[in-house]
């Protein structure tokens, strides 16, 4: 008697949970995520040709929530790109916290949430310029304590007329620069022109050195 | 006595195979990431052995990629610490993460990060009659009218320095004296700017 009752019991319990899971009301899926690193406005991502705005959160420092406001049922496949990029900076899929590969596109109904992850970066762009009249070895130029040093090769016998090209480590967008000779060459003296700045969209490219005899 | 053979065949495979694995001549590296590294003298260790001085990396970034040149083998506990850092390092700063464990792969997540020993880069200005903007690269020191000292940002030994004028006081043109040179042991406060007229 005891287990007649228990079996249809279990089945009944079974059957609620399957509706449960089933159900006639049909799962949505919102297209969601955050965007870290975004500082500058203009970002504009994409879902299937709609395209939605994304700007900086109120806080700096802290992700920027989005979501689509087209829902997706099971099945449903997404494509989320960056169409936009803010002023000033790079966006691009990234790979989620604990995750292996960026997961801008995939399939609604197989993760519970669609938790998409952009990461922003700010652009960064070569301070350099020329180098000109160098017949001494040991040039060292520095932007700073942190900016990175170039050291000049030591110049060919007889020294070359032409002005040689150099580039100093990347510097942020709207971070200064300032370039100085860290340490001058065997018996010369080099000066910097136009040796500060403040890094803009492009590469700098007018930090120019001349050398003369000590 | 059938019983018996099997047993002592099955104990001598099982001391066969942890030979094999346990052995002193290992095939997994271990290793990961270090920063802090300009100089000699970061020395690791690994159980308390394994000597290894991390060689400086040539970038200048002090940062590196680090495997010990003894490889270790599967199943074997490892515990990676720091035995002397070079004589720029503030050794209390160091941090050390994945730096223990059992190995069951390469073990490459090692993350070591150590900060450098830092000096304060200070001068004096004179004849300072409206504000001057001062950068040692990306730090950038607003120096206001009157001003007669300014402090830029602490700067790591050994690291260089350059201490520039990026925005000249209106209506003045100033000038920089011992603005550069490389940090050494202690502080730089000879960095003088005098303005004119």
């Amino acid at each position: 008697m005891k287990s007649s009752l228990i079996r249809p019991a279990i089945a009944l319990a079974l059957a609620a949970s399957l509706a449960a899971c089933g159900g006639s009301d049909k799962a949505e899926f919102t297209v969601a995520g955050s965007v870290t690193g975004i500082v500058y406005d203009g970002l504009v991502l994409t879902n299937a040709g709609v395209p939605l705005k994304v700007a900086p959160p109120a806080t700096a420092g802290t992700p920027a929530r989005f979501a689509f406001p087209d829902k997706l049922e099971y099945g449903d496949t997404y494509d989320v790109k960056v169409t936009t990029n803010p002023a000033h900076q790079n966006c691009a899929p990234g790979v989620p916290q604990g995750g292996i590969y960026a997961n801008n596109a995939d399939t609604a109904g197989r993760l519970k949430t669609i938790d998409i992850a952009i990461v922003c970066e700010i652009n960064k762009f070569t301070v350099g310029g020329t180098i000109t009249g160098l017949t001494g070895a040991g040039l060292v130029l520095a932007n700073g304590s942190t900016g990175g040093t170039y050291s000049a090769a030591t110049p060919a016998t007889p020294p070359s007329t032409t002005p040689i090209a150099y580039e100093l480590p990347v510097v942020q967008f709207g971070t200064t620069y300032g370039v100085t000779v860290s340490k001058q060459p065997a018996g010369q003296v080099c000066t910097v022109v136009n040796p500060t700045g403040t890094m803009g969209d492009e590469p700098v490219k007018n930090v120019n050195v001349t050398c003369v005899a000590a | 006595m059938k019983s018996s053979y099997l047993r002592a065949s099955a104990a001598l495979a099982c001391a066969a195979v942890l030979t094999a694995c346990g052995g002193g001549d290992g095939q997994l590296l271990l290793g990961g990431q270090i920063s802090g590294v300009t100089k000699p003298g970061m020395v690791l260790t690994n159980n308390g052995g394994s000597d290894y001085e991390i060689p400086v990396p040539s970038n200048g970034t002090g940062t590196t990629t680090f495997f010990f040149p003894t490889r270790i083998s599967s199943d074997d506990k490892y515990d990676v610490q720091i035995k002397s850092t070079p004589t720029n390092v503030d050794a209390s700063s160091c941090q050390l993460l994945n730096n223990k464990g059992r190995a069951g792969f390469d073990v490459t997540t090692i993350q070591i990060a150590c900060a450098f020993k830092t000096q304060a880069l200070t001068g004096t200005v004179s004849n300072l009659k409206s504000q001057l903007i001062l950068v040692n690269g990306a730090d950038r020191v607003i120096v206001p009218a009157g001003a007669t000292t300014f402090n830029m940002a602490r700067v790591a030994q050994d690291a260089p320095y350059g201490v520039s004028i990026l925005a000249n006081p209106a209506g003045q043109s100033c000038a920089i004296a011992n603005g550069v040179g490389t940090m050494g042991a202690a502080d730089v406060n000879n960095v003088t700017v005098t303005c004119e007229p």
